[in-house]
């Protein structure tokens, strides 16, 4: 399905870890290795707290790994500077959770999502207006939300707003962390559709955070599942509820509520939480809450091993028999 | 008789109606969920019940009735007496609602000693007792714990373990879960349906995740505009309902296997 000459970026070997009192560390993310396709989504799931929101950060800049290269256009992007880091920045851009707090409120619409087109000077002061609204049009708002304050719109307008200003430089490569998490179904729905829209019409790929294997598996080509910062499944978005197999993935996907499920069911959380990242076991980052749980599990990391098409396992119940 | 019974509310902000003619009946156990977009009044609803509207909310017309007698003549007195032990109320974010500068163990205690004549040794053990229950590890670090040291999971199975405390015939849970992610989500459902089947709690919840409604609810009620625009058992909601609008919300459900955009 994925033809590596779509290959656009590619993350090598990613590590974070941040300082923690007593002189320890804490790693949030661990030896990371992706892919994004061209024009394809990557959605990355998991618990809050293991290390999604660290990774996608790299990729826009907001933070460095301490280990590992993340490769785009030939280089590897988390040791640009300067002028070359400026001008990298117009290809890559983000979308954040909450619509309400990442505009400035003192500036109307149209400041804000034209912003980044003058800053990069390819609009002159003079086209504004009419830019402005061409980008509220792509993304399905009127042309005259241009004079409004963002306190003036609903949660899922401003996050129209949002991936309007993130679209204005068309980047290659848009990233969202949990972007549909605050609004509710019925305009999740609407994003999500205009988002699979832009992205066929563009040929965009985006990177979308996400803790609901039932949403991103509704759009999302390829899926990765992130477990205490270690990415333990990767998989293809279609038909993934047949192929996913690693234990964890399997307890994501029993976790959601689906309006199909069997509502007589008692449902089965996994108990507990993960492990703190300060104190990353020895063997699989699951294994205190595996029910597979064995001796190797342990004492020993499982890595990454393909068991289909697009599809790889971090786990020992999947290391023999591996048939890709 | 029902446990509650709402007739004819409307609920107002200043001069504005922004709930109107809300009808809604809860038996004993039953568990109601409220569902519909942001602002559409679900919170409103709820803590009207409880007699705690923001902002100087009231409500207008209409009658509150708890076990047939009505809450909207209550003193203030009567209002203390009920809450906590009666009925009780779980916010979407506990940890908010926390004073940050105290220990769990210190609020719970004094939350307890507030409704009964215990020692403080006491209240401490019956603290400890309900977060045990919570399935929450380690109670007694999380007694001596400060809010912000704890998950947001675990501030919320504290706030859930709070409400408990008294068994309350009716407890009351604003987007409970929204916060969360879907593992910690599915415990805490499940620890609120336990509530019902081993103490007979009847439960309000508001949520926006219609499979969590729906999964939880003998009886879902969606809400727009302020509005009752549709009521039933889920079967009706998912299935069978004509109401335009309930049939869109249901629709922009996503489902695994479901619909897909690409
Ligand atoms: N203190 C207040 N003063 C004035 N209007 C208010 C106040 N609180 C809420 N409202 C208005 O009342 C309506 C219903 O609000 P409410 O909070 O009950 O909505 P909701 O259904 O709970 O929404 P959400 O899903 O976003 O929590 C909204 O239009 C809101 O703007
Ligand atoms: N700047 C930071 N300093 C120290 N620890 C951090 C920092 N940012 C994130 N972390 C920790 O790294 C882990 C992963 O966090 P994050 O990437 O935000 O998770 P997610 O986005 O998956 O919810 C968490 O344990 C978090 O507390
Ligand atoms: S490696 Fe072992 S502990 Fe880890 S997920 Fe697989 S079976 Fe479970
Ligand atoms: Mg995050
Ligand atoms: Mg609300």
């Amino acid at each position: 399905m994925f033809d590596e000459k779509d290959l656009i970026l590619e993350a090598r070997h990613v590590t974070r870890r941040f300082p923690a009192a007593g002189g320890r560390s804490l790693i949030a993310c661990n030896d990371v290795n992706l892919k994004m396709y061209r024009g394809k989504t990557l959605g990355l799931v998991g618990e809050s707290g293991c290390g999604k929101s660290t990774f996608m950060r790299f990729l826009v800049w907001l933070d460095t790994p301490s280990e590992g290269e993340i490769i785009y256009r030939g280089m590897d992007i988390t040791k640009l500077k300067g002028r070359k880091l400026w001008e990298m920045r117009q290809h890559i851009q983000m979308v954040f959770q909450d619509p309400s707090t990442s505009f400035n409120p003192k500036m109307r619409i149209r400041d804000i999502v034209c912003e980044p087109l003058l800053n990069y000077g390819r609009i002159h002061a003079s086209e504004k207006d009419a830019k402005a609204r061409e980008l509220l049009e792509m993304v399905e708002l009127p042309g005259d939300f241009a004079d409004r304050y963002p306190h003036n719109m609903s949660g899922g307008q401003r996050q129209r707003v949002a991936i309007a200003r993130a679209l204005a430089l068309e980047p290659e490569i848009i990233i969202m962390d949990e972007a549909t998490s605050a609004l509710d179904v019925s305009v999740q729905e609407t994003i999500i559709e205009l988002i699979t829209r832009l992205q066929r019409e563009k040929n965009i790929t985006i990177g979308f955070i996400c803790h609901n294997l039932g949403l991103i598996q509704s759009f999302a080509h390829q899926i990765a599942v992130m477990y205490l910062g270690n990415i333990v499944e990767v998989m293809p978005g279609e038909g993934m509820a047949d192929v996913c197999c690693h234990p964890y993935s399997r307890a994501l996907l029993d976790a959601v509520f689906d309006t199909k499920m069997d509502f007589s069911k008692k449902i089965e959380p996994i108990q507990g939480e993960p492990p703190s990242p300060l104190n990353i076991p020895a063997g699989c980052p699951f294994a205190d809450r595996c029910p597979h749980c064995q001796d190797r599990c342990l004492r020993e990391r499982p890595v990454l091993k393909p068991v289909g098409p697009d599809h790889e396992v971090a786990c020992h119940r999947f290391a023999k028999g591996a048939n890709g | 008789m029902a446990l509650l019974e709402l007739r004819h509310v409307d609920i107002s902000y200043g001069n504005r109606v922004t709930v109107k003619d809300c009808d809604l009946t809860l038996e004993e156990g039953e568990i109601c969920s409220i569902v519909g977009e942001s602002g559409s009044g679900k919170t409103t609803v709820i803590r009207a019940v409880l007699g705690l509207i923001a902002g100087g909310g009231r409500v207008t017309a209409g009658e509150i009735l708890y076990e047939g007698r009505s809450l909207l003549d209550l003193s203030p007195r009567e209002w203390r007496a009920l809450r906590g032990h009666d009925i009780s109320m779980i916010f979407q974010d506990s940890g908010a609602m926390m004073n940050q500068t105290r220990r769990i163990g210190s609020c719970f205690v004094e939350y307890i000693r507030t409704h009964e004549n215990v020692s403080k040794k006491e209240a401490w053990e019956k603290g400890e007792d309900m977060l045990a229950r919570m399935r929450l590890p380690d109670p007694d670090r999380i007694m001596r714990s400060y809010p912000f040291q704890l998950s947001g999971g675990q501030r919320q199975r504290v706030g859930i373990a709070m409400g408990m405390t008294y068994q309350p015939k009716l407890l009351l849970a604003d987007e409970p879960t929204s916060a969360l992610d879907v593992t910690t989500q599915a415990q805490i459902v499940r620890q609120m349906m336990e509530l019902r089947d081993e103490y007979g709690t009847a439960i309000i919840i508001v949520t926006h995740d219609i499979g969590v409604a729906s999964y939880m609810a003998d009886r879902v009620v969606v809400m727009k505009d302020g509005v009752i625009e549709d009521q039933g058992t889920r079967e009706h909601v998912l299935y069978e309902t004509d109401n335009p609008y309930t049939r869109k919300l249901m629709e922009a459900v996503p489902s695994v296997g479901g619909k897909r955009y690409v």
